[in-house]
């Protein structure tokens, strides 16, 4: 009888103990799920706020129009072509660079000196603010070499800027590239070149293009940087220059101008409509950046993910 | 089937690969120590030995493939056909494309299977897209492959089984048409199924080509090889005929490793 209760009141106690154990188990799950789900209600949130200040500035007027200096009415058209301009002067400059550099340090330097100082270089410029960057340019694309505000005095601070993320992005999708590929590639008499081109760069191309295009996304709404060196006009008489060797503001630049010196009656729609704008770019950036990426690596690979 | 000499028997047999009093090192790690063996030719030579005494450190030596890790350095001399691999004038793509290698583990190119096959033909100038559809053909038959893929050539290779994937890079090194084929434990992620179409594969091998296999296995060494060596603690502490390492050895270590005392 004694024995009995013992038995039982250990159990009981077993019981508790799990129940207790499982209810923790349950609190903590709930709250971790509560804490991803906020991320997602934070986003969701903010996009449909930014909608609902700009959704009716979206008319085809304000995002193909040109701006207007001091009356109502003005678009952003030449705004928007200039962000890609300056967009697409940048990844010119930056990817060969960047990717050059990253194949370099990661497949051929040795560990040594040079590629510690190439790696530390890198950090040290990663750290830069892009504010600082953008009075760098100023002194020198601006005043030293007096450009005055051009486009590819933009894209240039603009490269400064995002070379060491890109050639990071790179280093990284090329350490992701397990290295008995390259040792297949090497026993099959492969060169390194051949190794390289052939092996490691298509295996590698998925995780690249993301990363660009992540980057992309992020020079895109770039801002600090270019508000001393591109300027903040567009060209009066021809908006839609293809020449570099002018002013060129971007939409992002825009934005903060309308805000801060801007004299025109409808700032407040300007400035959402922008902002709304440079939000749907910036998250397209970010889907395209996985839906490319993805389907490179497929076409190289055979194989998804 | 290639017309060859008649099969040389243990006696005859050229010397294909000669290493001399080989020392390979990790930095200041010496893994190999003074080995000396002789590879003949269109004979099967295994490398047996606990793990960790230096197989694949000694076998990768012999087609330049430490020359990638950083640290690692090879002295002695180990001559191919007679002709020095580490000599000045030697070049190590030459060499590799000499002899050919499997790994461990399979390691497929992230590509489709027609790809991996005709990866090293293709790198070394080939275009002709028929000869490459030949050069697959040929090179998937031999390693008891064709059959299974001939339909899905251009599917991914990662999609094989990982028996499947080891015959593929045993095909993709035999369409370079190597003199010799090293293969490091290429049946230990393997069922008996696979090991023994593996198995197989390297008895036909030797109609045209010497081959060098580390295995695990004593059963294996048994079955498929000609001379033996036997390695411990980065020496080669034995070598001869497999039949007569298997049942006469001289040393008292072979001894108790083959009979399983140790390792
Ligand atoms: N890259 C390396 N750097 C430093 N030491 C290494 C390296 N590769 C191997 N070693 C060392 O060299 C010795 C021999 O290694 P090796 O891989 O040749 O052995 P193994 O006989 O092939 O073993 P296993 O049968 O387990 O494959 C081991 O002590 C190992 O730790
Ligand atoms: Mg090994």
């Amino acid at each position: 009888m004694a024995i009995t209760t013992a038995r039982s009141a250990r159990s009981v106690a077993a019981n508790r103990s799990v129940r207790a154990r499982k209810m923790a188990d349950a609190i903590a799950t709930a709250i971790l799920w509560a804490m991803a789900s906020s991320i997602i209600v934070m986003l969701a949130a903010f996009v449909l706020y930014m909608v609902y200040l700009g959704g009716q500035a979206l008319t085809p007027s304000f995002i193909f129009g040109v701006p207007k200096e001091t009356t109502a009415g003005g678009g952003v058209g030449p705004e928007i072509y200039n962000s890609f301009y300056i967009l697409f002067l940048t990844l010119l400059f930056t990817v060969p660079i960047a990717v050059a550099a990253g194949v370099y340090i990661q497949e051929y330097a040795r560990p040594g000196t040079f590629r510690n100082v190439v790696q530390f270089s890198a950090e040290s410029l990663a750290t830069v603010p892009s504010v600082v960057m953008g009075l760098f340019g100023l002194l020198v694309f601006v005043y030293l070499f007096k450009w005055k505000f051009t486009a590819l005095g933009g894209a240039l601070t603009l490269t400064l800027l995002n070379l060491p993320a890109l050639m990071r992005v790179t280093q990284e999708a090329l350490a992701s590239v397990p290295d008995t590929l390259r040792e297949a590639s090497m026993a099959l008499a492969g060169t390194k070149w051949q190794t390289i081109t052939r092996v490691v760069l298509p295996s590698a191309i998925g995780r690249l293009t993301t990363g660009v295009v992540l980057i992309a996304g992020r020079i895109f709404g770039e801002t600090a940087a270019l508000i001393f060196t591109a300027g903040l006009s567009v060209p009066f008489n021809n908006p839609y220059d293809l020449n570099p060797m002018r002013p060129a503001e971007t939409l992002a630049v825009h934005l903060w101008y309308t805000h801060s010196e801007s004299i025109v009656p409808d700032v407040d729609r300007i400035g959402n409509g922008s902002a709304l704008v440079l939000l749907i770019m910036v998250l397209i950036f970010n889907v395209a950046a996985r839906v490319l990426g993805r389907q490179l690596t497929k076409r190289f690979t055979g194989r998804a993910s | 089937m290639i017309d060859t000499a008649p099969q040389q028997t243990l006696e005859t047999a050229l010397d294909k690969i000669v290493a001399k009093d080989v020392n390979v090192f990790y930095g200041t790690f010496q893994a190999i120590k003074h080995a000396s063996l002789t590879m003949k030719d269109q004979h099967v030579t295994a490398l047996i030995g606990p793990s960790g005494c230096g197989k694949s450190t000694f076998i990768r030596a012999l087609n330049r493939m430490h020359d990638l890790t950083p640290g690692a350095r090879v002295e002695g001399t180990i001559l191919l056909d007679g002709e020095d691999v580490y000599g000045p004038d030697a070049d190590p793509v030459v060499i590799r494309h000499r002899i050919g290698m499997v790994f461990q583990r399979p390691n497929p190119f992230p590509k489709t299977i027609y790809e991996n096959v005709v990866y090293g033909p293709r790198i070394h100038g080939e275009r002709d897209k028929s000869k490459l559809d030949e050069i697959a053909e040929r090179a998937l038959r031999q390693a008891a492959l064709w059959d299974e893929v001939k339909d899905r050539m251009q599917r991914s290779a990662l999609d094989l089984s990982g028996g499947q994937q080891q015959r593929l890079c045993i095909a993709r090194a035999v369409a370079l048409n190597p003199e010799v084929i090293l293969m490091d434990e290429p049946a230990s992620a393997l069922d008996p199924i696979a090991t023994s179409k593996i198995e197989d594969l390297i008895g036909q091998l030797t109609d045209h080509y010497t081959v060098v296999i580390v295995t695990h296995s004593m059963q294996q060494a048994a079955r498929i090889s000609d001379f033996t060596a036997f390695f411990h603690l980065g020496e080669i502490v034995e070598v001869g005929p497999t039949s007569q390492i298997f049942t006469h050895p001289k040393e008292k270590r072979t001894e108790d490793y083959i009979t399983g005392r140790f390792g």
